[in-house]
């Protein structure tokens, strides 16, 4: 009798655990709190502003922030698409504040009539869409390259000798993002990140192919491995300065020689937006430069904002990754919206990683 | 009279837990029936438009330059099943000669292991495989102890291999395999053991006539528990596997993410719960069978 109660149980819990993940998956209509006078709503990725930016902003203006998170752009975009409301501002990357406009979810909050605008430099202007900045702010950017364990792999300038380090045993590993992933391959072809091209795509593969047994992990949590040593070397964020300025002497970041990609990421105001002045009033707030300058150093990635980085410690302003010169940045390459073409991708992606 | 107000009152017992059940996993799993047979939008979500291709590239008639047939997703399924299979194979060699010993314990140390064995639910599943994660690095705590020990002179590699996701599964599940298993093995009636001794047979011919059988219940809940939460796992792959060990749960992660294709992760969890449903029924019949004849 006892085995049939626990198996029941047991049976109950299961359904249980699964009914309550369909749940969570499926609960997509959040109720925050509604538009209260002097609050704002933040969506924004993990650790992706300075507390302090936002302690600031209450102290001067009253308003009240929260702050929730996302780990991807696409599940920032299902929330929203799912009819998320209650969020007065998002921070999605380029490629996807475009397809957001082009979806009717922004709101037009003529960004580029607000006070402070005249401090955003031009070349971050990078919408498609929206050329002229006035659904959304430039935010902050940088370059996806190469983060290493001195001791490990020595001296590291190029994606050659990032993947010439498995032949030595080493570990490296690639991020677990089928755009950047493929990017790598694509740019050591001499393609364009954004082809649309299948033989391009194709080379791009049996690129990736080549060098599947040789890339230990796709991933992005590997900074405590590259930390041990235990992975020589990882394609990630310029994000990873923060750990190389506390270690200088054990790590590195490199934007490889062949090039690399970038990303940058704006922000914008929803169009369902419970608190719209709120969100307008927090980009002007973000447009002084000691404000962007000061999410600048916590986060040490690029700026949009031109006076801020003047505002910079000379160790950041000189910083080849974080402040790159104009001949690097000329390498770099932003991803674009690919519409239906991002099919050809995911195949790729698929076949690389089901490959022995 | 009687009999009716006990009829009535299983139903106000009932009648909530159904309806949750009935809105919360039935709705949803017809909303992703539904969507296996329409369009995938261009940013995610559904086109309402018959599509019967989802299915196509799956099973093999879809040849177009979009939705090509591709064997790779049965590939990665039987891939999947397998990994499922052998983390059955190891909770169940791991967990059957525990249970058995826990069961002739006494009864007070028998609840304080069932509760140490369910310990680890309280702490958060990501958290402990990255636990894993530090145990098994090269310069984690299992290499640097095999080498202090003398017993390894360069560190094996573990992490980000099949081997890591086994480890990680077999961890995550081995409390689903061990506490159906206890309660049938638990619930044996010593005296059948002894009476099998009594006359004649060896301990071998016990095990494999008297005892086996008795707790194959226990054997079959258990396996069914670890095999369906094993196949479905995209988490341990992801984290122990560095997303090298491609499994089915990936892949359905995978469309609805960064694919942005809705209905075809549908078709594939469509699938997946079809072939989970059939394993189900055979189940039951079999369980069903033994029940009758014991």
């Amino acid at each position: 009798m006892r085995c049939y109660e626990l198996l029941n149980y047991l049976h109950r819990r299961m359904i249980v655990a699964i009914a309550v993940a369909i749940v969570s998956a499926g609960a997509v209509t959040f109720s925050l709190p509604a538009a209260a006078q002097g609050q704002l709503n933040i969506y924004n990725w993990g650790d992706y502003i300075n507390p302090e930016v936002l302690t600031r902003f209450t102290e001067k203006t009253g308003i009240k922030v929260t702050l929730d998170t996302y780990g991807t752009n696409e599940e920032m975009l299902a929330k929203i698409q799912a009819g998320a409301t209650g969020y007065d501002i998002v921070f999605p990357s380029v490629h996807m504040r475009d397809i957001m406009q082009k979806l009717g979810l922004l709101y037009d909050a003529k960004v580029n009539t607000l006070k402070g605008f005249e401090n955003i430099d031009p070349v971050n202007k990078r919408s498609k869409v929206d050329p002229e900045s006035s659904y959304c702010l430039p935010y902050a950017w940088g370059a996806v390259g190469i983060f290493y364990n001195k001791a490990e792999a020595g001296e590291i300038k190029t994606w050659d000798d990032f993947f010439a380090l498995p032949d030595k045993g080493k570990k490296i590993t690639m991020l677990d993002d089928l755009r950047e992933t493929i990017g790598v391959a694509l740019i050591k072809n001499g393609f364009s990140v954004n082809t649309t091209d299948s033989d391009e795509l194709k080379q791009a593969q049996a690129w990736l192919l080549e060098r599947k047994d040789k890339i230990s992990a796709f991933s992005y949590d590997i900074v405590s491995l590259v930390q041990s040593g235990d992975v020589a070397a990882a394609h990630w964020y310029v994000g990873a300065t923060l750990y190389t300025l506390q270690e200088p002497d054990k790590l590195g970041f490199v934007i490889p020689e062949e090039g690399a990609t970038m990303y940058q990421e704006d922000i914008c105001v929803l169009k369902t937006a419970p608190n719209k002045d709120s969100a307008i009033r927090f980009l002007e707030f973000y447009m002084q430069p000691e404000i962007a300058a000061l999410n600048t150093v916590q986060q040490v990635n690029g700026t949009a904002n031109k006076p801020a980085r003047d505002l910079l410690s000379p160790e950041l302003k000189a910083n080849p990754n974080t402040n790159p010169s104009a001949e690097v940045i000329a390498k770099l390459q932003i991803f674009e919206d690919l519409g239906d073409d991002l099919r050809k991708y995911n195949s790729v992606w698929t076949k690389v990683r089901t490959a022995q | 009279m009687v009999l009716k107000s006990n009829t009535r009152r299983l139903g106000y017992l009932l009648g909530p837990t159904t309806l949750f059940l009935g809105i919360f996993f039935l709705g949803p799993l017809a909303v992703m029936f539904v969507y296996s047979f329409l369009e995938p939008g261009l940013y995610g979500g559904v086109e309402w438009n018959f599509y019967h291709w989802n299915y196509g590239r799956i099973l093999g008639w879809a040849d177009s330059e979009w939705e090509a047939f591709d064997p790779v997703y049965a590939e990665i399924f039987l891939r999947s099943v397998r990994i499922a299979l052998t983390n059955v194979a190891i909770t169940l060699v791991l967990c059957y000669p525990a249970a058995l010993w826990v069961s002739g314990l006494s009864p007070r140390r028998q609840t304080l292991i069932v509760f140490l064995i369910t310990l680890p639910f309280f702490v958060s599943m990501v958290v402990r495989l990255f636990a894993w994660v530090l145990i098994l690095r090269p310069s984690g705590f299992l290499n640097s102890s095999l080498i202090g020990l003398g017993l390894i002179s360069e560190p094996i590699d573990i992490i980000f291999t099949e081997t890591a996701v086994l480890i990680g599964m077999a961890y995550i599940l081995l409390p689903f395999m061990f506490l159906p298993i206890y309660a049938s093995v638990e619930k044996l009636d010593r005296v059948l053991i002894d009476a099998s001794s009594d006359l004649g047979g060896s301990p071998r011919q016990t095990f494999l006539r008297v005892t086996l059988p008795l707790t194959l219940p226990g054997i079959a809940a258990g396996s069914m528990l670890v095999f369906i939460p094993s196949l479905g796992n995209f988490i341990v792959p992801d984290i122990l596997g560095g997303a090298k060990v491609l499994m089915i749960g990936n892949l359905v992660e995978q469309q609805f993410l960064s694919a942005r294709n809705w209905p075809f992760g549908s078709a594939l969890s469509v699938m997946i719960m079809i072939v989970m449903f059939l394993l189900i029924l055979i189940y039951l019949r079999r369980v069903g069978r033994a029940g009758q004849n014991g």
